[in-house]
């Protein structure tokens, strides 16, 4: 992959990346696709895809309310809240 | 008698606490197997009465517990409080059993050293200039040094396994959605099952019977067939036992100790026969093709804004996320991020995520064909045993390559179980044994009769008067 492929991706993946990093993954990210190649000597013309290995057919269930009554729990791990709203920097 | 009967009622005793207290204040501070400790807190959410009455068990911190810290070993989950607990944590409590704290890991599971953990780093009970291996390596070294009789970890790959092998304990990967993953911070999700760490067969097969089970609040989890644990052990016996053969690359240690070890099951009566895996050589690279792509959706949830770790500083929303997701995850992490999104990537997914899930499908097959002929296979965990901290160890590239053994069971969603086989140079060696879906009893079986000759060493660390 080169450069501007990796920057690319890490755009993609919402990650901010210094020169150094780069460069000190660049060689990573190479190492690991060339490892990757080694699929292509398989012939997977008759293979059909396993997503997963039990599960078979979609699972639905019904769509009951399930009322979690503890919110102040998951506002306790918010970084920074005013009055029950959770802070962040302006969009505009 | 069960090992685990010193254990009984350890923790509802407050003298026995105290104890109890004292001796891990000995031991964990040259072992960092805790990232959170804190058995008094852990009490008020167990049942006073059940079989697993007061006794102390740990659980990796990628498993929600309410009230304790949830951080998978990354700075982005810094100082976020689980609020709701695993189901297999619940069952465990329900049944008495008591968490203690907090267990050490590889950053989100990824890696085989627990060195990745943005923490601390956790040593080998054995030797502590060594890893205790990863992911789980804080729940394999506190199993292992006697501070719990066992512990809750995650495999995805091996994470259990490896480091329950370099640590001389047994650790389960049971077959995939039998134990529910309600609770579980989710790595690759066609992968992670709940395993377990244990000082014996007996605690594991325990365990094992408290945690399983369907769960409406896991939609991959599944209730096997009646017949599979109907009558448990008294229905099937194995009889051949196949062992992998091939250019397997071992440690010569490790290659000892698996001759040894055919030669200890032969003795015990059961037929070996050779077995080639004709897909052993993609395992790891399908293996990661699929982790790094389903981790790379994963991770996608950790945005600074909610809960976890947020920039000091951040002009918009855009650049907040950029800033926490870039300050908040580790080398390794960002490696397999980046990975996973780039074969994920439009005008790539042929290449490699579909053809890696393809493969899969070849890996499956191809063990559906050996369990025609045999009952169980052996295999080696991991070509080395523990390696050394740093420099001196394996680097992350070599630690990938050796997961060739133990990816295999979480691509096909069998059950394997690590268990110790001896010392080499004083330190412990671990192989595994893999079964057809469902047949976690018949690991039980022939770990149970290969302790019988072949018992778990005990590291000198451990001290413990309870395992």
């Amino acid at each position: 992959m080169d450069l501007q492929e990796l920057r690319i991706t890490a755009a993609l993946a919402y990650l901010e990346l210094d020169e150094e990093e780069y460069e000190k993954l660049e060689g990573a990210v190479d190492q690991m696709l060339q490892y990757f190649s080694k699929m292509m000597e398989v012939d997977v013309s008759d293979l059909p895809p396993t997503t997963h290995a039990l599960v078979r057919e979609n699972r639905t269930r019904p769509d009951d309310v399930l009322p979690f009554t503890d919110t102040d729990s998951l506002l306790e791990n918010a970084p920074e809240t005013e009055a029950r709203f959770i802070v962040i920097p302006n969009i505009l | 008698m069960s090992s685990m009967t010193r254990w009984i009622g350890l923790l509802s005793d407050p003298k026995n606490l105290e104890t109890y207290q004292r001796y891990v204040e000995t031991i964990e501070p040259k072992i960092g197997a805790f990232l959170e400790f804190d058995p008094r807190r852990g009490l008020t959410e167990s049942s006073a009465e059940g079989p697993l009455k007061g006794v102390p068990f740990a659980v990796k911190d990628i498993l929600a517990v309410k009230g304790f810290r949830l951080t998978c070993g990354s700075r982005i989950l810094e100082g976020f409080v689980s609020p709701y607990t695993a189901t297999a944590v619940e069952k465990l409590q329900q049944a008495g059993a008591v968490v203690v704290g907090k267990t050490n890991m590889d950053e989100f599971g990824m890696g085989s050293s627990s060195d990745t953990s943005f923490y601390k780093r956790t040593n080998n009970p054995w030797d502590l200039d060594r890893v205790a291996g990863g992911s789980s390596g804080g729940s394999a070294a506190a199993v292992a040094c006697g501070l719990v009789p066992f512990a809750l970890g995650s495999d995805t790959g091996g994470s259990v396994r490896q480091p329950a092998a370099f640590c001389g304990i047994y650790g389960l990967k049971p077959t995939y959605g039998v134990v529910s993953r309600y609770g579980l911070v989710a790595y690759a999700s066609s992968l992670d099952v709940v395993g377990i760490c244990a000082s014996t067969v007996e605690i594991t097969a325990e365990m094992f019977t408290h945690i399983r089970g369907k769960d409406d609040r896991d939609q991959t989890s599944v209730e096997p067939p009646v017949k599979a644990w109907g009558n448990e052990g008294a229905e099937r016996q194995v009889r051949r036992i196949g062992v992998v053969t091939g250019n397997l690359g071992l440690e010569a240690g490790v290659e000892r100790a698996y001759k040894t070890t055919q030669e200890v099951l032969r003795s015990l009566g059961y037929e070996i026969e050779p077995v080639e895996l004709s897909m052993l050589e993609y395992y790891a690279p399908v293996y990661y093709t699929i982790a790094m792509a389903e981790a790379s959706a994963n991770l996608a949830r950790y945005t600074g804004i909610r809960y976890g770790y947020r920039p000091e500083y951040a002009e918009n929303p855009e650049e907040l996320v950029r800033k926490a997701r870039s300050e908040g995850f580790g080398d390794e992490v960002k490696l397999r991020i980046l990975l996973g999104t780039y074969v994920l990537r439009s005008g790539f997914q042929d290449q490699y995520y579909q053809r890696a899930q393809r493969i899969r499908t070849a890996i499956r097959k191809d063990f559906d064909r050996v369990f025609h002929e045999v009952d169980v296979i052996l295999s080696p965990v991991f070509p080395t045993q523990a390696f050394r901290h740093g420099a001196e160890g394996l680097d992350p590239f070599q630690q990938k390559v050796a997961d060739r053994f133990t990816t295999a069971a979480n691509l096909a969603g069998i059950p394997a179980l690590s268990f110790p086989a001896g010392l080499e140079g004083g330190l412990p060696v671990g192989f595994q044994l893999m079964a057809p879906v469902f047949a976690e009893d018949l690991l039980f079986q022939v770990a149970r009769r290969f302790a019988g000759v072949v018992p778990p060493p005990k590291a000198p660390t451990n001290t413990s008067p309870w395992s």
